[in-house]
C-alpha cells in the first residue's frame, strides 16, 4: 500500500460535535453517490462529455473544506466535482453544469472539467496540470495586500509536482509567506503513471522543506486526519506563516476518465486500499463512538440518493445555451 | 419495459468501438453496474457496465463488430421500475410524469439540446462512413504511408526519353522454352547501369548520402488489387534469361499466398511497367528508401526517321523519377543514357 510515515488520527472521537461528523460522513456519501449517478448518466449517453471522478478521495475534499470558511477560496483541477460538492456548490447548479445547461454553475460553459463558483469560493477547475497553483499563490498575495484574512486551499494531483508550475508557484508563496495550503491529493498515478516511476524521492511533502515551510504527509482516506492537518495549516496561514503542504494519500477507484479502463492498477494494490475505503472506515469509527445508530447513516444515504435523483430529473429538462449566448461570459 | 443500451462514448476519437465480447448470455440476468461487455476502443480495451437491472434480451453486435457512439448495441428488459432510473434517450426524451416544472424565466426546454443535434449528426456520418469505407490491409496501409512521405518529403524530378526495343524482341523470341519477362530486361538493364553509376545507389539522410547496403532492384507487382515491390538481387552479375525465372518464381510464390513473398525487401530503385496496360508513357514515384523509380510503357512499333528514311521500328518509352538530393539532372540523365545503351545493345 504505502511505506511512508503519515499522520493519522485516534481516538473515539468524542470531543467532536455528532451534528459536525454527521455533517462530514453525508458529504463524502454524496459525492460518492453522486459521482456513481453521473457514471451511469455518461453510460446511458444522457449527458454529454467525459468525466473525471474521484470515488475514493472524498475525505481529502471534505476534510480540507470543512476547515475553510464560506470566504476563502478553493482551486481544483479537473477531477473536481468532490471538491465543489465539498465546498459548499449545490448538486442542482453541478448537475445542470454537467448537462451544459445554462442553469449551470457556469452557465453550462464549463462542463465537467470547469465546475466552481466563484461566489462560493471556488475557482472554476482548471484543466492544467498544475495550473492552479500560481493562480492560488497570486490570490493568496491579494488576501494578504487587502488584509482580509482568508486563505486558499489549492488542491493538485502527484502529477502536478513534477510541472515547472508547481516549482513557480510554490516558490512564490513560501518568499511571500502567502496563506496558501498546498493539498496534494496523491493518489498514486498521474494519469496512467505511478508515482514511484517518476519520483526519486516519492514522499512530496518532503518538498516543502526545500522551499523553507511545512509539509506534512496524512493519511487522505481519515477523514478526521485530513480535517484535523488542514485546521493547522489554516490557523498557520491565518497567522502569516504560511504556506503550508498537505500530501494527502488517497486511492482513486475509476479511471482516469471514463474512458480509461484503469488496467495498471494492481489487483493486490487495488484490494488493500479498497480495504480502507475513506466512508466504510469513517462509518465504523462513527458506529463505534456511540450515539450514531446504522439507521441514522442509512437514512443519510437515502436523503442523499432522493436530492441526487430528484436533481438528475431537473438537469435532464434544465435550458440548454442557445447560439446567442455564445459570445457571453468569454474571453479571448 | 425494454430499454436500448447504446455505446457510451469511450473512445477518445471519433473513431468506431469493437465488441470483443460479451459476458453476459442473451436471455441471462444482469444488474445495473455488472460488467456486460468487453470493448476495445482506439486507445484501450475495457468492460462496459450494464445500465440497468434485468434481462440480456438481445445484442446488436457480434463480437468483432465495430459501433459507432450512440448506436444501440443492446436491449435489456426490465420489470417494471427496476432501473434507479429509466435512461432518457437524448435526441427526443420521453418527459417523466413526475418531472419537475422549470422555472418560468427558464423555458424547459428538449434534453440535450445543441449536443443532441451535434452528436446525431456525427453518429449519422460515422455509421455512412462505415459502410462505405474499405479497410487497407497492412502490406496497403504501407504502401499508402510510404506513398505519401515520398510525394510530400523528396524532391522528384523527372527525365522521359524512348529507346529501340528490337534487340528486347529478338532476345525474347530467341528463348528457347519460355519468353522471357519484359520487366526482366529493364530489372537487367538497370543492374549494370548502376555498377557505373553507383551513386544512384545512394539514398538520402539528413544531409548526408548513405550506401543503401543493397545491390538489387526491385520490381512492382499487382496482386489481387494490391501493390507489391519483389527484389531481385545483383542482377549485373545474372542474364535477363535468369532474371526472368526469378521474376516468375517469386511472383509465383506471392499468388500462392506466401507471407514471406510479402515482405518488404530493400532495393535501390524499383521498375514499374504498365506497358501490358497499353500505357504509353508515365511518370512514378519514387518508393522510400530509393534513389529513383523507372516506369516503363507499351512497346510499339513506331515510324522512325533513320538516316533520312522512314523506318518502321518497335520503341519504348521510359521515364525516370529522380530523387533530387541525392543525384542532379546531368547525372540522372546520363544514367538513363547507360539504361538505354544497355538495351539497345542486348
Amino acid at each position: 500500500m504505502t511505506q511512508q510515515a503519515m499522520t493519522t488520527s485516534a481516538g473515539g472521537l468524542t470531543n467532536y460535535d455528532q451534528g459536525f461528523l454527521l455533517g462530514l460522513y453525508e458529504r463524502m456519501v454524496l459525492i460518492r453517490s453522486f459521482e456513481e449517478r453521473i457514471k451511469f448518466l455518461f453510460l446511458e449517453g444522457t449527458m454529454p462529455g467525459t468525466i473525471h471522478q474521484c470515488q475514493g478521495q472524498e475525505a481529502t475534499a471534505v476534510g480540507v473544506c470543512a476547515a475553510l470558511k464560506s470566504n476563502d477560496y478553493i482551486t481544483s483541477t479537473f477531477r473536481g466535482h468532490g471538491h465543489a460538492l465539498a465546498k459548499g456548490l449545490t448538486v442542482q447548479e453541478l448537475l445542470d453544469e454537467l448537462f451544459g445547461a445554462v442553469t449551470g454553475c457556469c452557465k453550462g460553459k464549463g462542463g465537467s472539467m470547469h465546475v466552481g463558483n466563484m461566489h462560493k469560493g471556488m475557482v472554476p477547475g482548471i484543466a492544467i496540470v498544475a495550473g492552479g497553483i500560481p493562480l492560488a499563490a497570486g490570490m493568496a498575495q491579494a488576501f494578504t495586500m487587502q488584509k482580509s484574512g482568508q486563505v486558499v486551499a489549492c488542491f493538485f494531483g502527484d502529477g502536478a509536482v513534477a510541472e515547472g508550475a508547481f516549482h513557480e508557484g510554490v516558490n512564490m508563496a513560501a518568499i511571500w509567506n502567502l496563506p496558501v495550503i498546498l493539498v496534494c491529493e496523491n493518489n498514486l498515478y498521474g494519469a496512467s503513471t505511478r508515482v514511484d516511476k517518476v519520483m526519486r524521492n516519492p514522499k512530496i511533502s518532503d518538498r516543502a522543506a526545500a522551499y523553507g515551510f511545512r509539509g506534512e504527509t496524512v493519511d487522505g482516506n481519515d477523514v478526521i486526519a485530513v480535517h484535523e492537518a488542514a485546521k493547522r495549516a489554516v490557523t498557520e496561514c491565518r497567522a502569516g506563516k504560511g504556506p503550508v503542504l498537505l500530501e494527502l494519500l488517497t486511492y482513486r477507484r475509476t479511471g482516469h476518465s471514463r474512458r480509461d479502463p484503469c488496467h495498471y492498477q494492481p489487483k493486490d494494490e487495488r484490494e488493500a486500499w479498497f480495504a480502507r475505503d475513506p466512508i466504510e472506515r469513517f462509518a465504523q469509527r462513527l458506529l463505534a463512538r456511540g450515539g450514531i445508530t446504522p439507521a441514522d447513516l442509512d437514512a443519510i444515504k437515502a436523503r442523499v440518493d432522493q436530492e441526487i435523483e430528484t436533481a438528475v430529473e431537473k438537469a435532464k429538462l434544465a435550458p440548454q445555451p442557445t447560439v446567442a449566448d455564445v459570445e457571453t461570459d468569454v474571453l479571448a | 419495459m425494454e430499454i436500448e443500451f447504446k455505446m457510451p462514448d469511450l473512445a477518445t476519437t471519433d473513431s468506431a468501438i469493437k465488441v470483443i465480447r460479451w459476458l453476459v448470455e442473451v436471455g441471462q440476468p444482469v444488474k445495473r453496474g455488472q460488467p456486460l461487455l468487453e470493448v476495445e476502443t482506439d486507445k484501450a480495451a475495457m468492460e462496459v457496465e450494464s445500465i440497468a437491472t434485468g434481462k440480456l434480451s438481445a445484442v446488436h453486435v457480434q463480437p468483432g463488430g465495430a459501433v459507432a457512439v450512440g448506436q444501440t448495441i443492446a436491449i435489456i428488459a426490465t420489470e417494471g421500475g427496476t432501473a434507479v432510473s429509466p435512461p432518457v434517450s437524448v435526441p427526443t426524451p420521453p418527459v417523466p410524469a413526475a418531472a419537475p416544472a422549470a422555472s418560468p424565466s427558464a423555458p424547459p426546454k428538449k434534453a440535450g439540446g445543441m449536443f443532441a443535434k451535434n452528436r446525431a449528426a456525427t453518429q449519422k456520418s460515422a455509421t455512412e462512413e462505415q459502410k462505405q469505407s474499405i479497410a487497407l490491409s497492412p502490406a496497403q496501409r504501407t504502401v499508402a504511408r510510404r506513398m505519401q512521405e515520398s510525394k510530400q518529403t523528396i524532391p522528384h524530378f523527372y527525365l522521359q526519353t524512348s529507346l529501340n526495343a528490337e534487340r528486347i524482341l529478338a532476345r525474347r523470341t530467341a528463348a528457347a522454352s519460355q519468353k522471357i519477362a519484359w520487366d526482366a530486361f529493364f530489372v537487367y538493364a538497370v543492374g549494370r547501369a548502376l555498377k557505373k553509376f553507383d551513386r544512384m545507389g545512394l539514398r538520402f539522410e539528413t544531409d548526408h548520402l548513405v550506401p543503401s547496403g543493397t545491390d538489387a532492384v526491385g520490381v512492382a507487382v499487382d496482386h489481387a488489387g494490391e501493390l507489391y515491390v519483389i527484389s531481385i538481387g545483383d542482377p549485373a552479375a545474372k542474364t535477363p534469361e535468369q532474371i526472368s525465372g526469378e521474376i516468375r518464381a517469386l511472383v509465383e510464390k506471392l499468388r500462392s499466398g506466401d507471407p514471406e513473398a510479402k515482405r518488404l525487401r530493400p532495393a535501390n530503385i524499383t521498375i514499374t511497367n504498365l506497358g501490358g496496360a497499353n500505357v504509353e508513357t508515365f511518370t512514378a514515384i519514387v518508393n522510400p528508401p530509393e534513389s529513383a523509380i523507372l516506369a516503363i510503357g507499351k512497346v510499339a512499333p513506331a515510324a522512325v526517321v533513320q538516316e533520312g528514311e522512314i523506318v518502321p521500328q518497335h520503341r519504348v518509352s521510359i521515364t525516370l523519377s529522380v530523387d533530387h538530393r541525392v543525384v542532379n539532372g546531368k547525372y540522372a540523365a546520363d544514367f538513363l543514357g547507360a539504361i538505354v545503351q544497355e538495351l539497345e545493345s542486348l
